[in-house]
């Protein structure tokens, strides 16, 4: 049932797609999207390349050796602003999933009776040491988020405590052996440190900002503009894999049955099904099923590329520094986040979309992110980068 | 065997070794991630460089980087770590170096992709030691003539600065003076050439003076 979108004028302009994604639990739309033949029912073929590391994907990403990727929504906004490597033109298709991320603390700190940021903050005060947490990528998403907690806490990430990137698979055994505090980062990393004892799960992202942006599709502006109907049909074919995973428990479970693979996220069904189904334990004996699990749907408003998301991470890249000049964020989310072509993906695949390019979110310390005012966003948090003079 | 031309400066490199990625480790992998990196430093030190140290990719590698402050630092182009390198790039922005990605990929086409794409890194062969050098030379050539560049523009910058001063300066002795502008301009290249001072120096002073007598 290759549809009419296949043949005519609308017929994508390259029939294979090469897609990146890197081994974590929120890839799952696109591993999906390949798995149950969706790609072919839109009149493309999905051929996914594991990736090792975000500069990685990055960089075959602008070389072309990928078509589109599985990256950072943080990421893909630093390389179209130029923070660490030339500014590329980018765009967003579509966002893949909400929360489901997590900040884990060391074992060490437990046994210190710290259990979440109050505590932790107030063990900074004492000063008796200096405290080190990593993240995956330092425009990513996991480092925005942790920064946004440690302040939120009243913790200046950038001065009072050391930051470092470190790559997932190496963040348990680092906290296990005391060369730092705690991590943020995806899944099934975050229940791995919970389940080996080397952590415990200090707070889920959607506690910082519940229904938060996750992993976005991405390609660059010129391969979106060279291939409209081709990533018309991928986005179609992601948001069918979406709707399926998020319809029933059966679904997620042989999701995570499918992610388990050694060749997506390689990890035991187990460690992957049970935050997927919203099931948490914290390693300190809590236990709950969490509101705002990872979601890869929800009624079509998880997947939709607000323009608001595209620019919560710009302020928070000039907020830290990272982006060291003013824009015009509407404009540039305006150009990278394609909502037409997501628009007219989701009536192919018979998707609601949301009427309105900004949503209204609620952060964990009270403010108010709604898309408006970005100089008055950034200039309205006590702890942030100093500016430099004339900047 | 002829000796190794070096370097004008030995160039101080360091060389990261990191496990292979992803497939979990085994004799294979592991053995062929140890002879690339092999014939990498067999390469490097043969052509004249100087590996000042062989860092593994851990949390402590951004301290260790700042310690030894290398020229260059090569990393192979599958390895997990080199978001690692991405936040030390970004911590060391204002004064970047090369980062120079190591594979065994031998497809010509996508080094020239990748370097045509503006990436900041440069595609080495590793297998064979005497096609690293050229490799590198173009790696080092291109990221000192960017450089240059940038501090071209610095340069223009102080210029113009430098010239503002100037007719400023030119501005307080004639107003100040009654000089004309030649004569302004004249008073000050005496003053330069009579104390050895650069003519922005000297306009430097007329104006802090203006500033003290009010």
């Amino acid at each position: 049932m290759a549809g009419t979108f296949v043949t005519g004028s609308d017929r994508p302009e390259k029939g294979v797609i090469k897609l990146g994604f890197m081994p974590l639990t929120d890839c799952a739309s696109l591993v999906m999207a390949s798995v149950l033949g969706l790609d072919e029912k839109y009149g493309i073929k999905l051929e996914l390349r594991r990736q090792h590391s975000w500069s990685g994907m990055r960089d075959r990403l602008l070389s072309g050796e990928l078509d589109a990727a599985h990256v950072l929504y943080g990421l893909l906004y630093g390389v179209e602003t130029g923070i660490g490597t030339p500014a590329t033109r980018m765009a967003l298709l579509m966002n893949l999933s909400r929360n489901g991320q997590a900040i884990t603390l060391s074992r060490a700190l437990a046994a210190q009776g710290i259990s979440d940021l109050g505590s932790l903050a107030a063990q900074l005060r004492k000063g008796t040491r200096r405290f080190t947490f990593a993240h995956t990528f330092p425009t990513g998403n996991h480092a925005m988020l942790l920064y946004y907690w440690l302040a939120a806490g009243g913790i200046d990430p950038l001065r009072e405590v050391q930051v470092a990137t470190v790559p997932p698979n190496q963040m348990a055994a680092n906290l296990a052996a005391g060369h730092m505090d705690g991590f943020c980062a995806g899944e099934p990393w975050s229940t791995r440190a919970m389940l080996d004892a080397s952590g415990f799960t200090a707070a889920a992202s959607q506690d910082i900002w519940p229904d938060h942006p996750g992993k976005a599709l991405g390609t660059t502006a010129a391969f979106a503009d060279a291939h409209p109907h081709a990533c018309r049909a991928l986005i179609a074919a992601v948001l069918e894999a979406a709707r399926w995973i998020d319809e029933s428990t059966e679904h997620r479970e042989a999701t995570a049955e499918v992610l388990s693979s050694p060749a997506y996220v390689n990890a035991g069904r187990g460690e992957i099904a049970a935050r997927l189904h919203g099931q948490y334990a914290n390693g300190l004996g809590r236990y709950w099923i969490d509101p705002d699990p990872l979601q890869f749907f929800a009624g079509g408003e998880a997947t939709f590329p607000y323009l608001s998301d595209g620019m919560w991470f710009m302020t928070q890249h000039r907020r830290w520094g990272l982006l060291r000049e003013e824009l015009d964020y509407a404009a540039v989310a305006a150009r990278v986040n394609r909502v037409g072509l997501y628009r007219e993906a989701a009536l192919m695949a018979r998707v609601p979309a949301p009427f309105e390019l900004l949503r209204t979110s609620m952060l964990m310390d009270g403010k108010v992110w709604t898309g408006r005012n970005p100089d008055a966003y950034i200039s309205s948090f006590p702890i942030h980068r100093p500016m430099p003079a004339g900047a | 065997m002829n000796p190794p031309s070096k370097p004008a400066r030995t160039l101080r490199i360091v060389v990261i070794n990191t496990a292979p990625a992803g497939a979990p480790a085994c004799e294979s992998a592991l053995e062929a991630q140890a002879r690339r990196n092999a014939a990498l430093r067999i390469g490097l030190l043969e052509s004249g460089y100087d590996i000042v140290a062989s860092l593994p990719a851990d949390i402590f590698l951004p301290g260790r980087i700042a310690q030894i402050q290398p020229d260059m630092i090569i990393i192979d182009s599958e390895s997990d770590a080199r978001d690692v390198l991405e936040h030390i790039v970004i911590a060391t922005r204002d004064e970047p170096r090369p980062i120079v990605l190591f594979t065994d990929d031998q497809d010509p086409a996508r080094m020239d992709a990748a370097i045509e794409a503006g990436v900041s890194a440069y595609i080495v062969a590793g297998l064979q030691a005497e096609r690293v050098k050229p490799v590198l030379d173009v790696a080092l050539a291109r990221f000192r003539r960017e450089q240059r560049l940038l501090d071209e523009l610095s340069d223009t910058r102080r210029q113009l600065a430098e010239r503002k001063l100037i007719e400023r300066a030119k501005g307080v002795l004639m107003a100040k003076g009654g000089l004309s502008e030649d004569q302004a301009y004249q008073k000050l290249r005496g003053m330069a050439m009579n104390k050895k001072l650069r003519l922005a120096d000297v306009a430097q002073r007329v104006l802090d003076v203006e500033d003290l007598l009010g």
